[in-house]
């Protein structure tokens, strides 16, 4: 792969978020490839050093992307991590699937509101989590996987995440469905 | 003919520069002024009669078959045309005898208005060329005498000089519109300097005689360099404050991006990368959010706020004012008296508390600017020790001198 190409696959990452290509293709240097479970395919995920990352964002004190209701989205993240990452001994890519009642009822023991506002919210944040690359949803089966965004995270962060793995609550694998006129 | 009826302002803004470059051609030949067709449709007609005669063959046409061979077009328009075609003996009778019905066309027509076409589409500018091409190969000519050369070089002296002045005139007064309109006579124009100075170059290499008039020659070409210079110059300077869409009307933006696709579109924001919606979520952000998700689960709402949207009732507005209370707490202090000591007020209280307040309200009565009673402390000293306020000091309560009432 030559110069030219790289700058390519960087741009494209750039404006595009994480790749998904075709396994056995070339992986552009400095990116991270990411096997999918049944290796239909390849995520390529840049990776930044530390000192280039988004973390330097907050060093700086410069504002980063703005997300709508950022607290309620870093809880959903933080539920899909408790149901997806089945093993936090091991790394979070490429994690488990996980169902949407899994999810809503972590969701629901670490916010304690109303069932439907909680719906709403949780919905509206795995769509932009979706959209962001940090969890793949599937609306078909509503099933969720944490996204390739997920491997950024280093070895340190990684290791703070499984504290916070530890302290929530386990999903209720006995959860039943949530009925239909609630994912609206 | 019938106006089409989904003409464009392009196709309309056209038809007047078609038309103008019709008149200026003819204007050598018109009779009179104001004579000149007034639509350019109207040389599709004639274009139309002529091919009818093409086809024809050698026996001719009446006038009648003209018609018919282009029914396209309103009959009547065909007839005036015919009519006018045969004035100016465009076409003639096949034979000159009174009762001819058939009649045949010159060629001659036929191939200004092709000639007219070609001007019209390309704005004259191959024509030049080739004029040009050909004033090179007359002066190249080995048969070709001086004159030959001198005529050569005036003519193209003239139409370089008419172009130049025709430009220059537009860029000092003429709108910008104006220009750009013409701004065919911008266009390819450093190839026409080059062939008029090879043929320049042709002409003085043969017949250095004609130093004089090569000399003009030269003078017209670098007037029509230094025309277009101020032209591009102009158009320039103008683009530079419309951002260049002022090159083209308004209307041919619309249209573009109607008829265009998305692709043409979007390649405008080729050379722009947006960023993918990236946001980080760090694992302390993830932890503080985790947190705080117990205790703000509930949501509070704020207390509501006066709105604004109806104005207060009136009495709210003032301050809380208690004056016709304490005016009626002073009357019955007072009764007839104009005025009552203190200690007999106070000896009517049977305990301090009660003391207390009616201290408080005789002193509030006192303070208030719109009651006219007053309270006046005085030296003496009343000391009982069995009574419940063990000393008193001297004072009287009494209608003030304020009221007109004061006994002063």
């Amino acid at each position: 792969m030559n110069q030219q190409e790289t700058a390519l696959w960087w741009a494209r990452v750039r404006a595009d978020g994480p790749q998904r290509v075709e396994p056995g293709g070339p992986v552009p240097p400095g990116m991270l490839r990411l096997v999918e479970p049944d290796a239909a395919g390849v995520w390529l995920l840049p990776a930044l050093p530390d000192s280039a990352g988004p973390a330097v964002l907050d060093e700086l004190g410069l504002q980063g992307h703005v997300l709508e209701h950022p607290n309620d989205t870093a809880r959903v993240l933080a539920a899909c991590l408790r149901c997806c990452w089945t093993e936090p001994t091991g790394p979070l890519w490429p994690g488990a699937v996980a169902g949407w009642a899994q999810v809503a009822s972590v969701f629901t023991a670490i916010t304690s509101r109303d069932e439907v506002v909680s719906h709403r919210a949780l919905l509206a944040a795995v769509r932009r989590l979706d959209r962001s690359g940090w969890l793949l949803w599937d609306e078909g089966t509503r099933t969720i996987r944490l996204g390739p965004r997920a491997a950024a995270w280093n070895p340190a962060q990684v290791s703070a995440l499984r504290e916070l793995w530890r302290s929530m609550p386990a999903p209720d694998l006995s959860a039943a469905q949530i009925p239909e006129d609630l994912s609206q | 003919m019938t106006e089409p009826v989904d003409a464009t302002l392009d196709q309309l803004t056209a038809e007047p520069a078609v038309l103008r470059l019709y008149r200026q051609v003819f204007a050598v030949l018109a009779r009179e002024a104001g004579a000149m067709i007034l639509d350019p449709g109207l040389v599709d007609i004639d274009e139309a009669i002529l091919e009818a005669f093409a086809e024809a063959g050698s026996d001719g046409l009446t006038a009648a078959e003209a018609a018919a061979a282009c029914r396209r077009f309103d009959p009547r328009e065909v007839e005036r045309r015919f009519g006018l075609l045969r004035d100016y003996k465009a076409i003639s009778k096949v034979v000159d005898r009174p009762n001819e019905q058939h009649y045949r066309a010159a060629f001659a027509p036929y191939v200004m208005l092709l000639f007219l076409r070609r001007l019209a589409e390309r704005g004259g500018q191959s024509e030049l060329h080739q004029l040009l091409t050909l004033e090179q190969q007359n002066a190249s000519n080995p048969d070709a005498v001086a004159a030959d050369g001198k005529a050569s070089i005036s003519r193209l002296t003239k139409v370089f000089r008419l172009l130049a002045n025709e430009l220059a005139s537009m860029v000092q007064r003429g709108a910008a519109e104006a220009l750009r309109e013409n701004a065919q006579l911008l266009w390819g124009n450093r190839s026409l300097i080059a062939q008029a100075e090879d043929v320049h170059a042709v002409v003085l290499d043969r017949w250095p005689g004609l130093g004089p008039d090569c000399a003009s020659l030269r003078i017209a070409l670098a007037a029509y360099a230094d025309a277009i210079e101020a032209a591009a110059g102009r158009l320039i300077e103008q683009a530079g404050t419309t951002r260049a869409l002022g090159f083209l009307p308004a209307e041919t933006w619309i249209s573009f991006a109607r008829g265009c696709r998305p692709e043409d579109l979007a390649a405008v924001l080729d050379p722009f990368v947006f960023d993918a919606p990236a946001p980080w979520f760090s694992p302390q952000a993830l932890s503080e959010a985790v947190e705080s998700g117990q205790t703000t689960g509930v949501t509070r709402f704020r207390p509501p706020r006066p709105d604004g949207s109806q104005e207060p009732a009136e009495t709210d507005l003032g301050p809380a004012d208690d004056s016709a209370d304490l005016r009626a707490t002073a009357e019955r202090l007072l009764g007839s008296h104009t005025r009552v000591s203190m200690a007999d007020l106070l000896d009517e209280a049977s305990d301090w508390p009660t003391c207390r307040r009616l201290l408080a309200e005789v002193t509030a009565i006192h303070h208030h600017p719109e009651l006219e009673f007053e309270l006046i402390w005085g030296d003496g000293l009343r000391i009982d020790p069995r009574s419940c306020p063990s000393w008193v000091s001297q004072g009287w309560f009494r209608r003030s001198v304020r009221a007109g009432t004061g006994e002063r």
